[in-house]
């Protein structure tokens, strides 16, 4: 079983990513995934989470993770908003951070001190590839290379969720951030 | 076999969809909404042939389904919390005139205080209202007992309309796996729509819910009973039919790893897969808890119930309603009742209410109280067992103690 949170801001398909996730780990590769998502007041801007939890057998819990084994941060400054995304980290614990500015990522590397970081610019990737900031599809890309799914599953689901156009280029997006992400 | 990805809101469509209804009567709550705006999608992309009636309330709502499914064919609508409150009158009307709508209810808190999140104050609040009510676990449950409650529903010896009832986000908004069916297997399995008591037809006229005086109101309560009574069985074939049909178990209650157990459980809802899971956890360090699982709570099973804990020394039942003045919370009191004269020690718990996750920490505190309990170890347990220590604290107004 692999406990997974996803941080990030209203506007930016927090939900949506998580959804496509579980979409590409339960249809894809044979294993099986559910969304927790909290939702609160949405409203653009606002800190949004959502939790994933998947596994080879069907799955039983339904709620929240608490201990998460993999912390996926959309919106680097959500650590400013009275959120923290350490919350019940263990040493096995893996970042994927949407930042590639080193004054973040060494604010986070103090944060996740003992843990493995996976970090990319995907915002800039979705700017470069879909010609806006929205950066579910290549967050994904970027979780795609911690191993825990495969990119090929992950464009699946990102084709199959947002139809033939936009799914070309948010699966492009994902692979771009796939092939470019870096580790701490 | 052909597995989606769905949320709650979504396989409830799905049922509704493969159920054929001929009208859809809702009005959008959250954590409801989607069910009424995919539902109005499928109508207005010509998917779903149906006549979509736009209301301005839930009262309407299930006035407007009530009234359609006795032209004879099935309605379709949904609500939660206050929706549900408003609706009340009409869910009464809807049993006592013996129409089997098939209703997915999205969980969520009765106000105040104002709450958009899961708990079961909604669905309890109409527990007596003369619907059937199923409680779903994952959302595989919810496209599977909505297609069973139709069935079941529309069976001659019942004609009570069902309740299904879903967690608020925990289930309406997760996205699982789940295993959809081919359209005509469950044409096969469920059949045309075939009005069997009550109908309005201008042909041949007819008075329904008419002003009924005190020499026969007391038979037609009285066969609503009957027909109560006649939904176990009924569930229980129909469960085993689905079976042979989808390949998929179901039963009125589920005992999990409860035969040896110290300490059993009991739960409903999403929250019964987190107690089925703490289980196996406990398990794998040598203690020895398992799980109750309702599926069927109207009819209350207190047959099954009794059947499966009679031999058992401690139980602990999970309310995730408040049950305010009563000595404790509605599932509690009825399990009570299902084992009055038996030597056991039964402790309610009230938790998760007004959205308050149910995780697994507070499951696992349950079962060392009642394994404790069952050591002797522990006289007294934790009644409301999420609440915050400063509970007499938060927005204070008048100081109380």
């Amino acid at each position: 079983m692999k406990k997974l949170k996803f941080f990030g801001t209203g506007g930016q398909g927090v939900v949506t990513a998580a959804k496509i996730f579980s979409t590409a780990v339960s249809l894809y590769e044979d294993m099986h995934a559910i969304t927790v998502p909290a939702y609160g007041h949405e409203r653009r801007g606002a800190p949004v989470i959502t939790d994933v939890v998947m596994d080879s057998e069907p799955i039983l819990m339904n709620s929240f993770v608490y201990v998460p084994d993999i912390v996926v941060v959309m919106d680097e400054t959500i650590i400013d908003k009275h959120v923290d995304v350490s919350a019940g980290k263990h040493d096995g614990t893996v970042l994927v951070l949407n930042s590639e500015e080193p004054f973040m990522l060494e604010r986070y590397k103090k944060i996740f001190n003992a843990n493995e970081i996976f970090y990319v610019d995907a915002t800039h990737i979705a700017l470069e590839v879909i010609g806006k900031g929205i950066p579910n599809g290549s967050m994904l890309g970027a979780l795609a290379a911690t191993g825990v799914v495969e990119i090929d599953s992950i464009e699946k689901a990102i084709r199959e969720s947002f139809g033939e156009k936009a799914g070309d280029m948010n699966a492009a997006a994902a692979r771009k951030a796939y092939e470019n992400v870096k580790k701490l | 076999m052909t597995y989606k990805m769905l949320d709650g809101n979504g396989a409830a469509v799905e049922a509704m969809k493969l159920a054929r209804v001929k009208v859809v009567s809702a009005y959008p709550i959250t954590p409801q909404s989607s069910i009424a705006e995919k539902l109005s999608e499928l109508v207005a992309k010509g998917e779903l042939d149906a006549e979509y009636i736009r209301v301005e309330s839930e009262h309407t709502a299930m006035s407007a389904a009530a009234a359609a499914q006795l032209t004879g064919v099935r309605a379709a609508t949904a609500t939660s919390s206050v929706g549900l409150a408003l609706m009340s009158e009409v869910v009464g009307l809807a049993a006592g005139c013996r129409v089997p709508i098939v209703m997915p209810v999205v969980n969520r808190a009765l106000v105040a205080p104002w709450s958009l999140w899961c708990d079961h104050s909604d669905a309890m609040s109409v527990r007596d209202s003369g619907w059937l009510q199923f409680y779903c676990q994952n959302v595989q449950d919810v496209l599977d007992l909505m297609i069973m409650a139709y069935k079941i529903a529309e069976h001659e010896k019942v004609l009570l309309p069902a309740m299904v009832c879903l967690d608020g986000f925990f289930l309406s908004h997760s996205m699982q796996k789940v295993e959809v069916y081919d359209q005509k297997l469950v044409d096969q399995f469920i059949g045309e729509y075939i009005p069997k008591n009550t109908y309005l037809n201008t042909e041949d006229p007819m008075f329904i819910c008419d002003l009924t005086p005190p020499e026969d109101f007391t038979e037609l309560k009285y066969q609503q009973k009957v027909a109560m009574d006649n939904a176990v069985d009924v569930i229980a074939e129909v469960q085993d039919e689905f079976y042979r049909i989808f390949g998929r178990k179901s039963s009125i209650i589920e005992e999990y790893m409860t035969e040896d157990a110290d300490a059993v459980l009991v739960a409903l809802g999403s929250m019964s897969g987190t107690a089925k899971h703490v289980a196996n956890e406990m398990r794998k360090r040598g203690l020895r808890v398992g799980v109750l699982k309702i599926v069927v709570y109207r009819p209350f099973p207190f047959k099954q119930i009794r059947e499966a804990l009679k031999a058992k020394k401690v139980v602990g039942v999970f309310d995730r309603s408040a049950g305010l003045g009563a000595q404790g919370g509605p599932v509690w009191t009825e399990v009570c009742a299902a084992l009055r004269g038996l030597d056991i020690d039964i402790r309610g718990y009230v938790g998760g209410l007004g959205g308050r996750d149910v995780p697994e920490t507070t499951i696992e505190k349950i079962f060392n109280e009642l394994l404790d309990i069952y050591k002797g170890k522990r006289i007294l347990h934790t009644n409301w067992i999420d609440v915050k220590d400063n509970a007499m604290e938060i927005r204070e107004v008048l100081k109380v103690v």
